[in-house]
């Protein structure tokens, strides 16, 4: 693990978060969508604050706006208003929304992986080619150091005998592995994960888990993961529930050892009346 | 390890081999014909002019009475000339023994072979030099009569006798008779063979070179003027002059203008593949999106992206070019070798034109990536959000069916034309109407894709349409030389005695005695510009019928007046009918009054008519003639030279001096031959524009299917059988096939127009009467059922091949 963690401690970890500012800070975000039958709002203000070292699950049924928070936390869409700032340390502070497209993709490939519900790996590529991808578009790594890299991590994802495979060439759960890989590829400190167990059977989605509690422990990542399962809340250091655009609960689990008091500005209880659901997944229009 | 998004690439290069093969075709074909046209242009610019002037052809050219070897010497110490030669040309007929037919010759004496300094000879077999009764040929020669070195060559003399003298040697004379279509052969002997062709050791020809201003024609006509009058002066009539630059081969302006047209059809070419080449890296874009979201979500930006597939495009320019460079490079000496060949002058060997290489490498570098910039700029801005989210498709879509909703306002007007029609009893079959659905469903690609085809198919209608204006026209040719035989005479006789003895051969319906006047334009100083040949039929001649383009032909009582051809409008642009002409006749200088113009091909000269009887008048040779025209029945060719035969036969038996008999059009023959091998290069690059237009159709068909793969799969699955699934495929091609083929119907109009203008000014310069042939349309539309349903069955097998699972794992 040389290459990949700086060791850190948990009670560093919890000291670095006490003192420092959130790494990732969500203020009044809303999203809206305009729709041949008007505008739609899938995030109406949200509040939210993610601290270095946390796991944090965001719950919510289908087309609650997970995804729609995610991809504005990663940069993929922009909010319609609000801001988001990243704070990688104490000196910086760096706004999502001041990015221009371009710079934004170079910004993410660093900053933030990301881990998707269909792998998104590319077909034409072995799994060790596929993680070496971000290095090469990053260009934080040079060629040797990549590939060294890229094996590294698929031994951490207990892959690395898969290396020189194409993705349709194994399983699922195997192919969410080697896409984590690739999100760790260019070391970021965050991890942006979209029901990345949504396609995966129970057990397959509890490797994928333990990897996850694995990289916010040893290697002090930050994750931030959203779900419609809500079986799943125990094993969050934290989570959050999103019901029609709105943060509505806040729990955090003691035995992940998380100590942090979301200081979010969100109400406790969804005061609006239910709305009409508008179809399930994204996809689906 | 390399890169992994040049690996990408890389395998992109070869993921798909169709589509690879499509666009690098593509490009290959637009850089071969390219490459083809301006290397042969290159080469040939620089090699006519070269080899022309290698072999010293004359710049003035004198045709004049008999003079000796001390008019040669004066002609020599002339004021600006640096040479002259003297020889003596005479026309004899002569065939071989392996010929029964005689063959009309120029026979040309020279002084000494080993001195020849104008108009070089160069050796191709046998021996270069004649000694005394030994003979060369011109290579021309072998085209008409079969004869080899060591063999006796049979000369006919004007009272009938028969010499012989040996073939020794066949040599090339690239300057004799050179831009002058209608010229006999050659043949060459020493002077001192001149006796046994019982003539006199005389000169009647001159060549001289100027000693400076070799390229300029203003100067050398100048000199020549001036030599000519002082010959004139000295009792030396001249019947005739022509001028030559030495850099400049005499058809240099019509072989340019010939190449430029296809350099025109070549850039055609190019832009039409560009447009296939747009089309399907617009499609490979499309099945890229989400690739490329994943890039950019793993940190790719634009750039990055963008240089990827410009990486890619090169790529396809870089195969492309390998194929295409050495093959064009190949083309471009084939093509000049075989025009070379084909006018008589020699190339200074292969060789790479470097100018052409550059633009070879231009065409398959920027085309290319000219064509594909717009995809793939859009396709590299394109953001991961939309890219991944799988409505992707930038252009028309993928639903399936149904919706109302979601229908566009074509798609309505399609349902409702449907229903409108069923209510009157009329049932489309339903695949053909998802055919056209599915047709219609990529607006820009299909747009392309029309354009390909429809330009492919006009032009190829367009070359057909060209080859029967110019065939017309040849014909129409005829019409001035509307006589089956032509008789003549090495001394004047009665016409009405000519008649009897003709009418008496078997066959012979109408014999018409005719004069011929040599003459000079002159131009408004005074000044040689042509030589003017003016034909004198009777007025009310039934053996030439012209195609008056102003004013009228000529009738009984015209005195000094003439219908000319219209290439005296390249010296006289603005001259009509009642202008006068100035004109040098039978040595004294003449105004005569144009009463019309006439269309006429003819390089050496211009032609003009005379009637008959001021002919006789100002000739004093009332009631004789020279030459007579006779009309046999049938026209078909062989009895034409059957009669020309008997006809000579018959008037040397019956003591006559006959000169020679030749049959109608024998003389236009090569004329024809030059405009076929131009047609048949039009219609080379014809097929190679149908080639790309049916390339984009089988592309488009390729990608269409390649597109709906999963929903054919989905059809399939529900119960469709794969002959239904081809059958919608087919029936989609058919239909694209045939809209590109009604459009091309239109378009072929204005392009034979353009084409046949083009050519016409270029080669005759002067514009033809266009012709239109339905050949072209058949051919085009027979070729068209048969590429859309190729085109379509290709891709609609594979569809139709691959299993229900393949299909829903596509992507
Ligand atoms: N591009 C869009 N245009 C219009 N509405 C959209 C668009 N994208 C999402 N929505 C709507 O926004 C809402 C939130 O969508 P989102 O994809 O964030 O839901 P989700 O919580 O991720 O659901 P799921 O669990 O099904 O993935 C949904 O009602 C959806 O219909
Ligand atoms: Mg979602």
């Amino acid at each position: 693990m040389t290459l990949l963690s700086t060791s850190t401690t948990a009670a560093s970890a919890v000291f670095f978060c006490l003192t420092m500012q959130p790494i990732i800070e969500l203020q009044n975000i809303v999203k809206t969508y305009s729709t041949p039958a008007g505008d739609f709002a899938a995030l109406r203000g949200i509040n939210l604050r993610v601290y270095k070292g946390e796991l944090l699950g965001i719950i919510g049924k289908s087309g609650a706006g997970k995804s729609t928070l995610l991809n504005m936390i990663n940069g993929v869409d922009r909010a319609t208003s609000g801001e988001i700032l990243v704070r990688l340390n104490a000196a910086t502070e760096e706004r999502v929304g001041q990015f221009e497209e371009s710079q934004l993709s170079l910004w993410r490939g660093r900053t933030m992986g990301v881990v998707y519900q269909s792998f998104q790996l590319l077909p034409m590529l072995t799994l060790v080619e596929n993680i070496v991808l971000p290095m090469d578009l990053c260009g934080l790594y040079d060629a040797r150091t990549s590939r060294e890299r890229a094996i590294e991590l698929l031994r951490l994802v207990e892959l690395e005998d898969q290396a020189q495979k194409l993705p349709s060439q194994i399983s699922g759960g195997q192919q969410q592995r080697a896409a984590i890989a690739r999100a760790l590829a260019n070391d970021p400190p965050i991890l942006v994960a979209d029901e990345p167990t949504g396609s995966l059977d129970s057990v397959t989605a509890d490797t994928i888990f333990e990897l996850f509690e694995h990289l916010v422990s040893d290697q002090s990542k930050t994750i931030v993961m959203v779900t419609h399962d809500s079986s799943l809340a125990p094993r969050f250091s934290r989570s959050l529930t999103l019901a029609d655009g709105e943060l509505v609960s806040d729990s955090e689990n003691a035995h992940s050892g998380g100590l942090r008091r979301v200081a979010s500005a969100q109400k406790k209880v969804a005061t609006k009346p239910a709305r009409p659901k508008r179809g399930t997944k994204r996809g689906a229009k | 390890m390399i890169r992994p998004r040049w690996r990408k690439v890389f395998h992109d290069l070869f993921d798909n081999k169709a589509r690879t093969l499509l666009v690098v075709f593509s490009i290959a074909v637009g850089v071969f014909s390219i490459g083809v046209i301006s290397g042969a242009y290159k080469i040939i610019q620089s090699d006519m002019s070269v080899s022309y002037a290698a072999n010293h052809p004359g710049n003035i050219e004198l045709r004049l009475a008999d003079f000796n070897a001390d008019t040669l010497a004066s002609i020599r110490n002339s004021a600006g000339i640096a040479d002259a030669e003297g020889r003596r040309v005479v026309n004899f007929r002569v065939r071989t023994a392996a010929n029964d037919k005689w063959v009309t010759l120029d026979i040309v004496a020279l002084d000494d072979f080993a001195q020849n300094r104008v108009n070089l000879l160069a050796p191709v077999e046998g021996a270069s030099i004649a000694d005394k009764n030994q003979i060369l040929l011109e290579k021309d020669v072998l085209e008409n009569i079969k004869a080899q070195v060591g063999d006796p060559l049979s000369i006919e003399l004007a009272d009938g006798t028969v010499k012989t003298l040996l073939i020794v040697g066949i040599v090339q004379d690239a300057s004799t008779g050179a831009g002058d279509f209608l010229a006999p052969s050659t043949a060459y002997i020493h002077m001192s063979s001149m006796p046994t062709l019982r003539q006199p050791q005389l000169y009647n020809r001159a060549l001289v070179l100027v000693s400076e201003g070799q390229d300029d024609l203003e100067h050398i006509r100048i000199v020549g003027a001036d030599l000519k009058s002082k010959l004139e002066k000295n009792g030396f009539p001249v019947f005739r002059t022509r001028f030559s630059e030495t850099h400049k081969h005499p058809l240099a302006d019509t072989v340019n203008a010939v190449l430029g047209i296809l350099m025109a059809l070549g850039i055609l070419i190019v832009f039409l593949s560009s447009s296939l080449i747009a089309n399907t890296l617009n499609a490979l874009l499309n099945q890229h999106m989400r690739h490329i979201g994943v890039i950019k979500l793993v940190g790719g930006d634009n750039r990055q992206v963008l240089a990827m597939y410009l990486v890619l495009i090169l790529a396809f320019s870089v195969l492309a070019l390998a194929v295409a460079v050495p093959l064009g490079g190949g083309g471009a000496y084939g093509l000049a070798t075989f025009l070379a060949g084909k006018l008589g002058f020699g190339l200074l060997g292969y060789r790479i034109v470097p100018s052409a290489l550059l633009i070879q490498f231009l065409v398959g570098i920027l085309v290319p990536l000219l064509a594909g910039l717009i995809p793939v700029i859009g396709g590299s801005r394109v953001t991961v959000l939309t890219a991944l989210s799988g409505d992707s498709a930038r252009e028309g879509d993928t639903r399936s069916t149904g919706d109302p909703a979601s229908m566009t306002r074509w798609e309505r007007v399609q349902t409702q034309a449907v229903i409108f029609l069923a209510r009157r009893g009329i049932h489309i079959p339903r695949p053909f109407v998802i055919s056209l659905r599915n047709t219609f469903r990529r607006r820009g690609r299909l747009a392309l894709t029309l354009f390909t085809l429809t330009m492919g198919g006009a032009i190829f209608i367009g070359v057909f349409n060209v080859r029967v204006t110019l065939d017309d026209y040849i014909d129409s040719i005829g019409q001035y030389f509307r006589a089956d035989v032509t008789l003549d005479f090495d001394q004047p006789y009665y016409i009405d005695e000519v008649k009897q003895f003709a009418l008496q051969v078997p066959g012979v319906s109408t014999v018409e005695g005719w004069q011929f006047a040599g003459a000079e334009l002159l131009d408004e100083q005074g000044a040689v510009i042509d030589n003017l040949n003016i034909l004198a039929p009777p007025a009310d001649s039934e053996l030439i019928k012209p195609i008056i383009s102003a004013g009228r032909f000529i009738k009984l009582g015209d005195e000094r007046k003439l219908a000319i051809s219209e290439a005296i409008l390249n010296y006289y642009p603005n001259i009509q009918p009642g202008d006068l002409l100035p004109m040098n006749i039978n040595g004294r200088v003449e105004h005569w009054e144009v009463v019309g113009l006439f269309k006429f091909v003819g390089r050496d000269g211009i032609l003009a008519y005379m009637p008959l009887d001021y002919s006789a008048q100002i000739s004093n040779m009332i009631n004789r003639s020279f030459s007579f025209r006779i009309v046999t029945n049938p026209h078909d060719r062989a009895t034409q030279d059957l009669m020309a035969e008997k006809l000579d036969r018959y008037f040397r038996d019956a003591g006559f001096k006959v000169r020679s008999s030749q049959s109608g059009l024998a003389s236009l023959d090569s004329a024809a031959e030059s405009l076929d091998t131009l047609v048949t290069f039009l219609l080379i690059m014809a097929i190679l524009t149908a080639v790309v237009g049916s390339m984009g159709l089988a592309g488009t068909m390729g990608m269409n299917v390649l597109e709906r793969t999963r929903e054919i799969g989905i059809t399939r699955a529900i119960g469709a059988d794969d002959r239904a699934v081809m059958r919608t495929v087919i029936a989609e091609g058919l239909v694209i096939g045939m809209i590109s083929f009604a459009l091309a119907i239109v378009i072929s109009v204005p392009i034979t127009y353009l084409l046949s203008w083009i050519i016409s000014v270029a080669v005759f310069e002067s514009p033809l009467a266009t012709h239109f042939t339905w050949q072209g349309y058949l051919i085009w539309l027979a070729l068209l059922l048969v590429l859309s349903t190729v085109a379509s069955i290709l891709p609609a097998r594979n569809a139709a091949r691959l299993t229900i699972r393949e299909v829903l794992a596509y992507e």
